[in-house]
């Protein structure tokens, strides 16, 4: 066939064309350091490649979830194992309290170091993070959780500002975490499992104390029902006491006996002493007090207001005994909460730990996919580099070979 | 002395050859030359001994066959040229993976996390509006570089159409031209005919055409459609005019013999430079510039509802927190009746990357075609029922007549508006409202809720259903690069066939300038073999004279 001489060049030139072409394209991803340079390069690879790094930032955006869940959890367990050592100081002046041999001057030192704790549990209730909003708030978290009210001669009494709002971080795809617990279930709550509490009647006049109640039967029908006791005289002059069961309204009446085991509900009282007519008592499971009731601020402030009375009578002495023993079962119920909330932190933390070994392992898998869809294999591109060059140079070196083939230069 | 004539018929014959070779190689890189070769002949001769040589006729060797397939093939080369220079534009926007739309929306999402985990934080708030501004200009950006593209077609519209009416107006001009100088000299008018076969390839680089030649003389020239574009020595003239549906959109429009102008659907045309522009404005560069439209109507109007749910720093009830755009819906300019028709997203995800088109029919219904698949569908009388489609809510305004259509673009024009509508961070509704039950928190500023709800969107499947807004920007990141990538084997396969044709129709058109100096070696040769015919006639002639 012939070749007309336009033919030769132009085929030579689309030669060099194409060689060049490729050439640049290796000599481009090898500059980029990516095989998928274009998304025509590869497009499935380059619209996965999107894909995978919005996995890769949602990862991100996870892990600094969970950082700053981190912290928010951190300062809180901090704030509670300050609370739980300030509950177990406030229980072992109580118990000091307890011994009979105190003089009015003894209680009023003990009061004193009571308040001092007191109102270090009143800042911790009130603890700020390096933002400036209040931990225990709640959604609330520009006020402050606890507010203070005048009580006169007794300490001032506290109330819960906040909300029941619990913070949550999305800490994974699919798990959302609570990030904080609200003042009022840290500090104005008994766990739901916690022990039945005996409160004397705030009127009472007698000299009746009480000890328990205990479980003698916690399969017992009314069994973790709230029990009201009322002692009243009846008309022969003789006491006689009331279990009101008040969730049923139930109730059975008896004689009372000083120092005779009362049995209800599966629980056992035992009182002692003279109770007055009218007297009364409430016996309710930890967990099913209101806040007012489950108050760690009120239990201990109670205690410091009753060491504050004198006490001269049997009557009086009888007021302090039934507020103290009621502190400190309450400190008790009031510890355990503590320390349950601090355990679920401690889980939630620890839960975090495992996420992160899961979003760094995710880290790494993403990024290897990633790698692997766009990134440029560079063995396998210096080989096509070098190769491509070859090609452009022997389809520049054929050109320029063609070109110089011509019957002039050998006639004549 | 027919010795002296035969040398001197083989001494013109060889000038002629010398001449013709000569031409030869001086139009040896001349575009759309054919190479020419002297047919020789015996003289005329009444008795045994010949009278000498003739040239019967300098031959343009053309292959017509050859020349229309290469025509062909070149026509589709150039329609895949124009088609990837235009498409591999929007490639290299999406290559830039750092400046593309993913890590904008990625940064804003993160943003959204930050304020989630410190909702009262005034720095947190601001973050969120920074990185909201930015991915909204980013959309708006890449909106903008796409509508640039679009007025940048327009233009390389008009410039094509004039110069598909130069050129075919020259071949009208040279059908009469060829013909006159046959009628004249009775010979082959060689270089006009070059002249208007390199236009007739000329014309196909442009636009797709049939060639029909009429009495081995005239060239007639149809558009794909069959639309005559020269008949003998006449040439009727394209015109890029506004689209009666969208008068930003230049369409293609002819002119016939009684002088009106009717517009050309853009389907009408595959080939050449033309056909390549209109294909891609209407296979890519409507369905990105639409699907892109989409992500910030979809992203836009349901990150509004959930922001609008919630509660701001001051207490207030969210408002929208980004403008979007709005349906568009134009009526065409040859609508006869009085209508109008106006829409608003309904339901955003069920928003499709397609425009429509709706024609008013009888009995007062509306017919509406997607334009994406051809699908058709009846909208009901406004006054009996809700005209809604796929996700847009129409309202008729005035009365169109039956017949008269309107172009539906939902979703065209919804990244142009695509801005923040707030102003202060404090604005940012991260708290949900109070909803009276006191185990879940109030409104205040510590209450994430909304944030958290407003960072769901990063994956939930709100586009069509079935994407979330990131995965509605992979699939367009695949659509495009799927249609570079096919368009570029495409043109690698059809150019490698061209290059074929080319060498095919060269190798009988073309000059080989060894084979020229060859034969002008020989045609010398010849010269001066005659020459000497010459001289041995002078010669016997001599030896004669000295006899006396």
């Amino acid at each position: 066939m012939r070749i007309s001489t336009v033919t030769m060049y132009e085929q030579g030139v689309s030669a060099m064309n194409r060689q060049q072409a490729d050439f640049t394209q290796v000599g481009q991803q090898i500059a980029s350091g990516k095989s998928v340079v274009n998304p025509s390069d590869d497009p499935r690879a380059a619209s996965r490649a999107v894909g995978v790094s919005q996995s890769l930032a949602v990862n991100e955006q996870q892990e600094s979830s969970r950082t700053s869940a981190r912290n928010s959890l951190g300062q809180e367990e901090s704030v509670l194992n300050s609370v739980s050592d300030a509950i177990g100081s406030a229980k072992s002046m109580v118990v000091q309290a307890g011994n009979g041999t105190l003089s009015d001057a003894d209680r009023e030192s003990l009061a004193s170091d009571l308040e001092g704790t007191y109102e270090t549990l009143v800042g911790l209730g009130n603890t700020t993070d390096g933002n400036g909003t209040y931990l225990f708030s709640g959604y609330q978290d520009n006020a402050k959780a606890f507010s203070r009210t005048d009580a006169g001669d007794n300490v001032d009494t506290i109330g819960y500002e906040g909300d029941q709002g619990v913070k949550q971080q999305k800490i994974d795809s699919e798990r959302s975490m609570k990030t904080s617990d609200t003042g009022s279930d840290v500090f104005m709550k008994f766990s739901s499992g916690s022990e039945y509490i005996a409160e004397a009647g705030e009127g009472n006049t007698g000299s009746m104390t009480f000890s328990g109640p205990d479980v003698r039967d916690a399969t017992a029908g009314g069994y973790g029902d709230a029990y009201e006791i009322e002692f009243t005289e009846n008309g022969a002059g003789d006491l006689e006491y009331t279990a009101t069961n008040t969730n049923t309204g139930d109730s059975v009446t008896a004689e009372y006996t000083d120092g005779e085991t009362i049995e209800f509900g599966g629980l056992a009282m035992t009182m002692e002493g003279e109770p007055a007519d009218g007297d009364s008592l409430s016996v309710t499971q930890g967990g099913d007090m209101d806040e007012q009731q489950a108050s760690l601020f009120k239990t201990i402030g109670d205690t410091i207001n009753a060491l504050r009375q004198p006490v001269e009578t049997d009557a009086d002495q009888a007021a302090l005994d039934n507020t103290l023993s009621t502190a400190s079962r309450k400190l008790d119920a009031s510890l355990d909460n503590v320390l349950t909330t601090r355990a679920s932190v401690g889980a939630r933390m620890n839960e975090l730990d495992a996420l992160d070994d899961v979003g760094g392992n995710r880290e790494i898998a993403y990024e290897q996919t990633r790698s692997d869809l766009v990134d440029l294999d560079y063995n396998s591109a210096i080989s096509d580099y070098m190769l491509s060059q070859v090609g452009l140079q022997a389809s520049q070196k054929s050109f320029a070979d063609i070109q110089q083939m011509s019957l002039f230069q050998y006639l004549n | 002395m027919s010795i002296f004539s035969i040398g001197l018929s083989g001494l013109s014959a060889a000038q002629t050859a010398l001449s013709t070779t000569s031409n030869n190689l001086s139009n040896v890189y001349t575009e759309g030359y054919n190479r020419q070769l002297p047919i020789l002949g015996e003289s005329y001769s009444n008795g045994s001994t010949g009278t000498g040589v003739s040239v019967d006729e300098v031959q343009r060797q053309f292959n017509s066959y050859v020349t229309e397939q290469y025509n062909d093939a070149n026509s589709q080369t150039s329609a895949l040229e124009s088609y990837q220079s235009q498409v591999s534009q929007i490639d290299n926007l999406l290559a830039d993976s750092d400046a593309g739309l993913a890590p904008l929306m990625q940064d804003f999402f993160s943003s959204l996390d930050d304020l989630s985990g410190a909702a009262s934080d005034p720095a947190a708030r601001e973050g969120v509006l920074g990185s909201a501004s930015s991915m909204a200009a980013q959309f708006r950006s890449f909106d903008s570089y796409l509508g640039d593209m679009r007025s940048s077609l327009n233009g390389q519209l008009e410039g094509t159409v004039t110069d598909i009416n130069n050129t075919a107006t020259q071949i009208a001009s040279l059908n009469d031209q060829i013909t006159q100088a046959r009628a004249k000299s009775g010979e082959e008018p060689n270089t006009l005919l070059d002249k208007r076969d390199k236009l007739v390839s000329d014309l196909n680089e442009l636009v797709g055409a049939d060639l029909n030649v009429q009495d081995g003389d005239n060239y007639n020239i149809n558009l794909e459609n069959g639309q005559p574009l020269v008949s003998g020595t006449r040439s009727y003239d394209l015109e890029a005019v506004s689209s009666s549906e969208d008068p930003s959109r230049t369409v293609i429009g002819y002119r016939d013999a009684a002088g009106n102008v009717n517009q050309i659907d853009d389907s009408a045309f595959e080939n050449g430079e033309l056909g390549g522009l209109l294909s891609f404005r209407s296979e890519t560069l409507d369905s990105v510039q639409n699907q892109l439209g989409r992500m910030t109507a979809v992203l836009g109007s349901e990150f509004n509802a959930v922001h609008e749910d919630g509660v701001d720093l001051n207490g207030d009830d969210g408002e929208a927190f980004f403008n979007v755009g709005s349906p568009r819906v134009m009526s065409n300019s040859e609508n006869d009746g009085t209508g109008g028709i106006t829409a608003e997203y309904d339901d955003v995800n069920q928003l499709t990357s397609s425009d429509y088109r709706i024609t008013a029919t009888e009995g007062g219904e509306y017919e509406y075609e997607r334009l994406s698949d051809g699908k058709t569908g009846t909208l009901p009388d406004p006054d009996t029922g809700e005209m809604t489609v796929d996700g847009v809510a129409l309202n008729v305004t005035g009365t169109p007549e039956e017949g008269d259509t309107f172009m539906l673009q939902p979703t065209r024009t919804a990244a142009q508006d695509f801005e923040v509508a707030i102003t202060e961070g404090s604005e940012i509704a991260a708290s949900s409202s109070a909803d009276g039950d006191d185990s879940n928190g109030d409104v205040g500023s510590g209450n994430n809720e909304n944030a958290l709800a407003l960072l769901d969107l990063q994956s939930e499947k709100i586009v069509g259903g079935t994407s979330s807004v990131s995965d509605a920007y992979a699939s367009l990141v695949n659509d495009v690069g799927n249609t570079t990538n096919i368009t570029q084997v495409n043109l690698d396969a059809q150019s490698g066939l061209t290059e074929q044709l080319r060498e095919y129709q060269q190798s009988e058109s073309g000059v080989n300038l060894d084979e020229e100096y060859a034969n002008l070696v020989r045609y010398q040769q010849y010269y001066q073999a005659n020459a000497r015919v010459i001289d041995v006639g002078s010669q016997v002639l001599d030896s004669v004279l000295q006899l006396r």
